[in-house]
């Protein structure tokens, strides 16, 4: 094996355009965005060097970064439940009771993931409209309610459905994870519990559910990622002239949004830099805590 | 599990259609309300689909939609082809070689996923401002081809999939390094070529933080950057907004009715590894 030997220069070869990509175009961007969040900067003037003040001013003198925070926060933790259920729950039945119809099925609930966000965030501004919105007529006209709802100009509305927003994008993709940890399960379990006259739900609570559980943490995991980085859609389903950052009362103002609006629309370089490394700190708490959580739950299985 | 009884069965599939139904509703509502002159609109739910699709294109179009459309399209491709690229030559390194630090660069490249990518967002406008290509499709392409995720996918699917007597005995007739990666490595891999580009290219062509910071010119707007800048212009117009979005969002549904098998394969073979 003379070319796969450690002496050979062609691994480096063979991985130094990665490198050298990353290197330019990912880490010296995210070193540099720590350096200017360190100063006062507008992207064009000089940079006038200020040490932590930015960060002091984050974590102490800004009510608007925890606010956006908690708006996040509130946001996931009702819909990342709903999805991960949701989903889990189709992929179960998809394997189970629809062998024919599994494909045409799986691909259908995969659409909302695949689309655009801007274009989602947009559709649903144009289903719960005030007037035109196919929400409110389907519920006036099914007599479920009796005035129609403006649905995005209120605080508890807003995040109500950006919540559904959410759980519609997003569970086809977790149905999607699932079905591929459940075909790495083997029948043979499901014979063998069958066989000891196990019904549906025991297999499914005694087999699906721990066998699930790698998948489980990665799914968990990347959800709370993700859900810290929320912006497209909440930014869409709220932009027009009448309403303020984040909807009605700001209740869907997200981190990144907060972000956004400090270091691309009022131009405060630093200030929007600590704003992302102050989220980066969030992220890598909940990761960290979550992926802590996950394995204590592994090990008492044992 | 065949053995169920037919009253078990109403439920499920009851339970199983209403959810489909939601998930595929709004683009059907779409779909319709976009053939509709916007002032009908106002007058009730659209089930069926009206007469005024090709005014509301005519609409469409006059917006240099076309050019948005190659934007997007010449954007996400050359991004994704070398994203996948890159990925794959890394990972049949890491995959097939044994090289000093291999191990302490695998784990950085695993590490750099936990970082998001907005954080050296502001680093980056700077960066390409710097080099004087702060607003072109440069500055969006350039980002995202050295992808960890697509790395570590790829080097656990080439340790899986590739069987390294073949490429010793191809070694052994003399083959060069980047012949064997390129006609031997890349053929059998294809399965996971095609779930990289699928995904990378939805990443790409649904990106739309990148395009609103980096680029200001509309000659280079990419469609979720039009669409969103659309809808303020288009405020009176609903219909031919809805058309829009109808429009932008048919190209990603068909690449993925095609792919879907092959990225669901793909999935499963990769957390079959990892």
């Amino acid at each position: 094996m003379r070319n796969f030997s450690s002496k050979s220069a062609t691994p480096y070869l063979l991985i130094l355009p990665y490198f050298l990509l990353y290197f330019a175009f990912s880490l010296f961007p995210v070193l540099f965005t720590f350096v200017i969040s360190l100063t006062n900067w507008d992207g064009f003037s000089e940079m006038k060097f200020i040490g932590l003040s930015n960060y002091v001013r984050l974590f102490t003198k800004d009510p608007t970064f925890y606010q956006s925070l908690y708006n996040t926060l509130f946001v996931m933790v009702f819909s990342i439940p709903a999805q991960i259920a949701l989903g889990l729950l189709l992929a179960v039945l998809l394997k189970d009771f629809f062998l024919r119809a599994r494909n045409s099925l799986q691909l259908i609930n995969f659409l909302p993931y695949i689309t655009t966000p801007v274009a989602v965030g947009i559709l649903f501004q144009v289903l719960f409209d005030w007037k035109v919105g196919t929400v409110n007529a389907a519920l006036v006209g099914l007599h479920i309610l009796k005035e129609p709802i403006y649905w995005l100009g209120h605080a508890w509305s807003a995040r109500l459905v950006t919540i559904i927003l959410l759980v519609w994008k997003l569970f086809g993709y977790k149905m999607i994870m699932f079905l591929a940890g459940l075909s790495t399960i083997s029948e043979e379990l499901y014979d063998a519990a069958k066989i000891d006259g196990a019904n549906w739900w025991q297999s499914f609570y005694r087999i699906t559910l721990p066998m699930l559980q790698p998948i489980m943490t990665f799914v968990l995991i990347t959800s709370i990622i993700n859900g810290l980085r929320l912006f497209d859609e909440p930014q869409l389903l709220f932009m027009s002239e009448s309403q303020p950052i984040g909807g009605p009362d700001h209740a869907v103002e997200t981190v990144v949004m907060n972000f956004y609006y400090a270091a691309f629309r009022n131009f405060n370089f630093g200030y929007g830099s600590a704003i992302a490394y102050g989220l980066f700190i969030v992220i890598f708490f909940f990761s960290f805590l979550s992926m802590r959580m996950m394995n204590k739950g592994g090990e008492s299985e044992k | 599990m065949k053995n169920k009884r037919f009253l078990s069965f109403v439920p499920v599939y009851a339970f199983v259609g209403i959810v489909s139904f939601m998930a595929i509703f709004p683009f059907y509502i779409m779909m319709t309300m976009s053939t509709y002159l916007s002032e009908d609109l106002f007058t009730g739910i659209k089930l069926l689909p009206g007469n005024y699709l090709i005014e509301n294109f005519k609409t469409v179009m006059a917006v240099n939609f076309l050019r948005f459309y190659w934007n997007s399209t010449y954007v996400a491709l050359t991004n994704t082809i070398g994203a996948v690229f890159i990925s794959a030559l890394t990972g049949y390194a890491f995959a097939k070689f044994n090289f000093r630090f291999k191990k302490v660069l695998f784990y950085f490249i695993l590490g750099s996923l936990m970082i998001p990518p907005q954080l050296g967002l502001v680093g980056f406008v700077s960066e390409m401002r710097f080099f004087g290509i702060g607003n072109t499709h440069l500055a969006l392409i350039l980002p995202g081809i050295a992808n960890a995720f697509g790395v570590f996918w790829m080097t656990q699917f080439i340790s899986a999939a590739v069987p390294s007597e073949i490429l010793e005995s191809a070694v052994m007739d003399g083959c060069s390094t980047m012949r064997i990666f390129i006609q031997i490595v890349l053929p059998i891999i294809r399965s996971a070529q095609i779930t990289l580009f699928l995904l990378f290219f939805l990443w790409k062509w649904n990106d739309y933080m990148g395009p609103l910071v980096i680029i200001s010119k509309e000659a280079l707007y990419t469609i979720p950057l039009s669409i969103a800048l659309m809808g303020t212009e288009y405020r009176t117009d609903f219909a031919a907004r809805i058309l829009a979005l109808a429009i932008s969002t048919i190209p990603i549904l068909i690449i993925f009715a095609i792919g879907s098998k092959h990225l669901i394969r793909g999935l499963t073979a990769g957390s079959v590894k990892g």
